[in-house]
């Protein structure tokens, strides 16, 4: 009598219609309105304009043009990894609390189709959010590259430097604006809240309170962020005349392993915000470590939400 | 009996690990039962008697220690037996931000459903719950009956041949739970089968083909209901305008009948249940539960 389909591991139809219900829900939790105090600081931003050119030397301006990019990359790096803790924590450990899990586990819905879903949800609100703040981090840049170049030209112009100079000048300038670069720090930022929305669904599969998923996805967050310094100092030690002991060697080994190492998220962004050309097989290595963080943590939640009992 | 059993529960345990300490508290020792298809069954027993945590077992949510639970023949641990089952916990609680609509459509689209097939199933479902009034309402404002209703709708929302209730009338007025008997009554005709579960036994009575009777975890009595409650030797009846004369014309005949006695006489009460429903008839329940909310 049932006209149902049969239920297979990983049915992708399903997956979407429990991250829908998750973004509704996120949605109608009203998130995106911490969207507007964002939009007025990348505004207000351009209001911090240095009155600082003096010449030909376009130092000053850079930095003032960064300075621009790293508040807002940083703002989307901040608001994505903790709106990706916060968010699934709130909704994984809710719902067990609420036992709204029971009934959906009580209809033909695999666990694994029920995380996926629940990943995706989040990772899809944090991509519009990235988005729309992308957008205005390029609108404003743009604006503000634009009066600085109109400023500059007419300065150098005063100066009476051939046209061959103000054009490299200008081209200096505009290099350090809105560029693809910027894009990809952009990415790095978007794949490394992905991740913690990982990081957060494992912890939040063997928590039962929000608070704890909080704490130790934030926990993580910041080892994964520091790691990489702990554990150089560890092995290169050497230069020093000290070789690491085979504990230091476990001890890093294991840390590694556990945790992710967002050290190469970081470098990618902090190369885009300088304006350096980032290498494309970076980037590439930056999406597979990312797939791969990914693909460790969900199997993780997997093997622990499999067997729960509720 | 050749067919599959709709419910087959064989030799069910579940221990729980109490505190940290590790002491085992055995909630469900050695239950066995079987559900034909289109029977009711009703498993009634007190708080706590290991009730809950069959038919959690029996869905999958939970693990047995040793034992094994069937739907229609495919095991509880295994997804597809989920296909054929609807749920209705015990104190259900759904998502506040959806609408009563949209959360039966959520359940409809966990299964498989879409379309306008789903759309019809959705409304048709909602007016056999007595909801359609609150169709677009969100579920924030909405009583302890009508998210049992609720309750209901997603359970049967993918047409499923067993219905799985765990205290479906619990915390619901007496209009309210006559009308969830009604609609058990109702899908029983149909041919589907339910499972429920109650503490409150003139309920189980009414709409029940078998009960089963569980305490502390252990199934002490089972069977069909007529013979669990009949006194075989007794005989009730109940007479209208009946004066004097004849009530002592009967007394007479009974006393000189061999063997035969009388064990009662009375005026033939209403229960209070009954009074209530009477008393409160004129007021359709989802007009009253819209009340109760604003
Ligand atoms: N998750 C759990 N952990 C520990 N003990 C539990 C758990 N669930 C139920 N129990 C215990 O199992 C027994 C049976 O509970 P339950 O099946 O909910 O009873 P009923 O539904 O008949 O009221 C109770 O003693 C209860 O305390
Ligand atoms: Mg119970």
């Amino acid at each position: 009598m049932s006209k149902s389909t049969a239920p297979s591991f990983l049915s992708p139809r399903r997956i979407l219609v429990i991250a829908q219900s998750t973004v509704t829900h996120l949605i109608r939790m009203k998130v995106f309105y911490f969207l507007a105090p964002i939009a007025v600081l990348f505004v207000g931003l351009q209001f911090f304009d240095g009155l600082w050119y003096a010449g030909p030397d376009t130092t000053l301006v850079e930095q003032e043009l960064r300075m621009h990019k790293n508040i807002c990359l940083g703002t989307m790096m901040l608001f994505g990894c903790l709106f990706a803790v916060v968010s699934t924590a709130l909704l994984i450990p809710g719902d067990v609390e609420d036992r709204t899990l029971y009934t959906i586990l009580c209809k033909p819905v695999p666990r694994m189709d029920y995380l996926l879903g629940k990943l995706l949800g989040v990772v899809f609100v944090i991509l519009v959010a990235m988005a729309v703040m992308d957008l205005l981090m390029v609108a404003t840049l743009h604006l503000r590259v634009e009066a600085k170049l109109a400023e500059i030209t007419e300065l150098l112009i005063d100066r009476g430097l051939p046209e061959r100079e103000i054009e490299s000048v200008r081209a200096e300038v505009a290099a350090h604006g809105s560029t693809l670069n910027l894009q990809y720090g952009v990415l790095a930022h978007f794949l490394k809240a992905a991740v913690i929305v990982a990081v957060a669904l494992l912890i939040s599969t063997f928590s039962t309170s929000t608070l704890f998923t909080i704490a130790v996805s934030v926990m993580v967050w910041i080892i994964g962020e520091f790691q990489w310094i702990v554990r150089d100092g560890l092995f290169n030690d050497a230069e020093y005349g000290e070789l690491p002991t085979t504990a230091d060697r476990i001890v890093g080994t294991i840390v590694s392993v556990v945790f992710p190492d967002f050290r190469l998220f970081g470098a990618i962004a902090d190369g885009a915000s300088r304006a350096q050309t980032v290498i494309p097989s970076d980037v590439g290595q930056l999406c597979g470590l990312a797939g791969m963080y990914l693909g460790i943590y969900v199997v993780l939640s997997w093997f622990v939400f499999r067997d729960k009992e509720f | 009996m050749s067919e599959v059993p709709a419910v087959e529960v064989k030799d069910l345990v579940k221990d729980f690990r109490g505190s940290f300490r590790g002491r085992k508290v055995r909630a469900v020792r050695k239950v066995s039962l079987q559900i034909a298809p289109g029977e009711v069954y009703g498993l009634i027993g007190p708080n706590g008697s290991g009730k809950s945590t069959t038919m959690k077992a029996l869905l999958g949510l939970l693990a047995p220690t040793s034992g094994a639970c069937a739907i229609f023949g495919r095991n509880s641990l295994k997804v597809d037996s989920r296909r054929d089952v609807g749920f209705l916990p015990e104190n259900p609680y759904f998502y506040k931000h959806l609408t009563a609509a949209e959360t039966v459509r959520f359940f409809g689209k966990l299964c498989g459903m879409r379309g306008r097939k789903l759309r019809e199933r959705v409304s048709e479902l909602l007016k056999l719950v007595g909801l359609e009034e609150a169709r677009d309402r969100r579920l924030k404002g909405f009583s302890k009956g009508m998210l049992q209703r609720i309750g209901l709708a997603q359970a049967l929302v993918q047409e499923p041949r067993l219905l799985v209730l765990d205290e479906p009338t619990a915390g619901v007025d007496p209009a309210g739970s006559r009308e969830i008997r009604d609609l058990i009554l109702e899908l029983k005709k149909r041919g589907i089968t339910v499972f429920l579960c109650s503490h409150l036994l003139e309920q189980v009575q009414e709409v029940c083909d078998r009960v089963g009777i569980i305490n502390q975890g252990v199934m002490v009595k089972e069977g069909v209901l007529e013979e669990l409650i009949s006194l075989e030797n007794r005989t009730e009846l109940v007479l209208e305008n009946a004066g004097p004369d004849l009530r002592d014309q009967i007394r007479l005949l009974v006393e000189v009948t061999d063997g035969a006695r009388m064990v009662s006489e009375g005026k033939a009460r209403t229960t209070l249940e009954r009074l209530f429903l009477e008393e409160t008839r004129d007021r359709p329940a989802n007009q009253k539960n819209l009340q109760d909310d604003e």
